[in-house]
């Protein structure tokens, strides 16, 4: 991790003033948040069965937000990266599926300044996924593989509010896949005839609403705790997919906890020395 | 059940709200009707022979299925519905097709149950001695007239690449090769692969796949042809071969004999194969029983089906007299077959 941040949170209190505090770039403030979280979710592939699988999830968030130069200076960017995980039983208890998604998330929000409490943040974002759903019982089809690469439409909400002397951050995300390009074998082709034989077919398929109707929402709700951020969240993730005849959904409700942080970014760090006001050596 | 409207009209809301449409499977309950008719809908939709079984034997999945739901009544037992489900899925005639409830499997085992047996280990035994010798699954010996005899019962397993250049060394002081796949009931197509390719020096038109696109019975892919090739880097026998057969040649090992069929210097001995060229996959019912049946056919270089087994080159079985002396007649046949063609 020898990059270019720094942990310099209190530096303008200690160089002592806000005149000082505003000759820092904006655009060098990140917030960088890790959460983690367990929940519950619902699975069909109907390449594997027709049936829903259902069954606990748990789910690593890491997400990382900094202003840019961009549109004097009102756009954000932000980078959401997700791995869950989960174990699924249908109905009967007869069989289960191991499903896995790493989904990473690229977005640039335009803050609309509603009040000094209230932002509404929207633009456009990358929504890239890879994964898979094992079930232990098929034959020649036992795994879906899960490639899919989206455009998407990210909206958030940030609320600043104080109960008492309390203060609190609320925030409400939406992303919706607009559309995207997604790998799915055809409605009765086996991955033998795909990766050992080689045999082509309508394998890479465009989606949009119309057949990849998806949606993560997260809400969260940051609080100090002693000299701690704290992020307790709500993560509502509905993929789903209709290609190739197959139809696969994932419905993920998961509760989050972690920790935010707050960086500023030093450009050059390696040429230039900490201030020895604040360097602790 | 309070939990479970709950739980949907929660989604359902979500969904609304954000403009987002539901993807769900339609489903059945989980009772006797409901249960016939998933298993009668996966098979309709997926089962990849309904066409050809229709102009084969007169198949025809709809009058199955009134036919079938006569039997069925709203207090039956859950062995009752097995049996009734079980027959339904006779009706296909294939050996891919298994119903698997939590204490039964049910089998179609005519393709096998209605020939000769034509393989008998304790006769095997006798051909192979105390001192045969065994490596990646293969069972192999040198007879006393220098013909090596190699047994494969299963592709089960991975057959290792090493394993095979070895034994091939070894035996190449032989004047011919027996590849015995009698009651070998298939595994996988890449081990079934792995061994065919070390008996051709190049590469080689073994037939073609196809696999459905959709639910309606004559949704197929465009067939795509299946190559074998010479792992060029390998040993490679270079004599002749006589590949063995019998009713439970079969899946995988039906591919195996289809492949080696194809190729110069291979003959194949005994009885017809017991087919099974159809991939399958897997599905389940709403009472959790799974369900396995063929997915994607495969055709041999003349584009017919290869369901229902292979003819052999040239059919031999054993003798009742033979047997009686406990000698393998298919295994002599091979015998006598490579000394009149020695190179």
């Amino acid at each position: 991790m020898k990059k270019i941040f720094l942990l310099l949170l209190l530096l303008p209190f200690v160089l002592g003033g806000k005149a000082q505090e505003d000759s820092l770039q904006t655009n060098r403030y990140v917030m960088r948040a890790t959460l983690y979280g367990a929940g519950y979710t619902n699975i069909l592939d109907t390449y594997l069965s027709p049936m829903e699988y259902t069954g606990p999830e748990i789910r690593i968030l890491r997400e990382s937000m900094r202003m840019t130069k961009l549109l004097n200076g009102n756009v954000s960017a932000q980078s959401l990266f997700q791995i869950n995980l989960s174990l699924t039983d249908n109905k009967a208890e007869t069989g289960s599926e191991l499903a896995g998604l790493i989904n990473w998330n690229y977005a640039w929000h335009y803050q609309f300044r509603l009040a000094e409490n209230l932002k509404i943040l929207a633009g456009p974002m990358i929504d890239l996924n890879g994964g898979f759903v094992y079930n232990t019982r098929n034959s020649n089809n036992p795994a879906q593989a899960k490639a899919y690469v989206n455009i998407a439409g990210s909206g958030m909400v940030i609320y600043r509010f104080r109960i008492g002397n309390y203060p609190l951050i609320a925030r409400y995300q939406a992303n919706l896949p607009l559309m995207g390009v997604m790998f799915s074998p055809e409605y009765g082709q086996s991955y033998y005839e795909i990766f050992s034989l080689k045999h082509g077919g309508k394998n890479i398929l465009f989606t949009s609403l119309h057949n990849q109707p998806a949606l993560r929402q997260l809400l969260t709700l940051d609080f100090p705790v002693g000299n701690m951020n704290v992020r307790a969240g709500y993560i509502c993730d509905i993929q789903q997919a209709k290609v190739n005849h197959l139809k696969s959904h994932t419905w993920s409700h998961v509760f989050m906890l972690g920790f935010v942080k707050n960086f500023y970014l030093i450009k050059n760090k390696k040429k230039v020395g900490m201030s020895p006001k604040v360097s602790p050596y | 059940m309070i939990k479970k409207i709950f739980k949907k009209t929660a989604i359902f809301l979500l969904m609304i709200l954000s403009g987002t449409s539901c993807i769900t499977e339609d489903t059945f309950n989980d009772s006797p009707d409901g249960n016939f008719e998933a298993l009668w809908k996966i098979i309709d939709e997926h089962y990849c022979f309904l066409e050809y079984k229709n102009q084969e034997y007169g198949l025809d999945w709809n009058k199955i299925h009134s036919d079938y739901k006569k039997r069925l009544t709203s207090g039956m037992s859950n062995e009752q519905l097995f049996d009734v489900l079980s027959e339904m899925l006779n009706e296909l005639r294939d050996g891919h097709v298994n119903l698997v409830s939590k204490d039964r499997t049910s089998q179609y085992r005519e393709w096998y149950d209605n020939y000769p047996r034509n393989f008998d280990d304790s006769i095997q035994s006798r051909y192979l001695g105390k001192d045969y010798n065994t490596a990646s699954g293969l069972k192999y010996q040198i007879l006393e007239d220098n013909i090596a005899y190699v047994y494969c019962g299963s592709f089960q397993s991975g057959i290792g690449s090493g394993n095979l250049d070895q034994i091939l060394s070894k035996l190449a002081i032989c004047n011919g090769l027996i590849l015995d796949v009698r009651n070998n009931g298939g595994g996988n197509l890449t081990t079934a692969e792995k061994l065919a390719e070390r008996f051709t020096n190049e590469k080689k038109l073994i037939g073609y796949m196809s696999y459905k696109t959709g639910p309606g019975h004559n949704e197929f892919s465009t067939p795509e042809a299946v190559y074998l090739e010479p792992p060029m880097d390998r040993v490679r026998w270079q004599k002749h071969t006589v590949v063995l057969t019998n009713r439970r040649s079969y899946s995988a090992t039906n591919d195996f004999v289809n492949r080696m069929k194809q190729l110069d210097r291979v003959t194949v001995i005994g009885d017809k194969t017991g087919g099974g060229s159809g991939l399958p996959f897997s599905s389940e019912l709403p009472n959790g029983w799974s369900v396995r049946f063929s997915a994607s056919p495969m055709y041999d270089p003349d584009m017919k089906h290869l369901e229902f087994g292979i003819e052999p080159d040239k059919k031999v079985d054993i003798t009742s007299e033979d047997y009686n002396k406990g000698i393998d007649t298919i295994i002599e046949a091979a015998r006598e077959y490579l000394h009149n063609h020695k190179q």
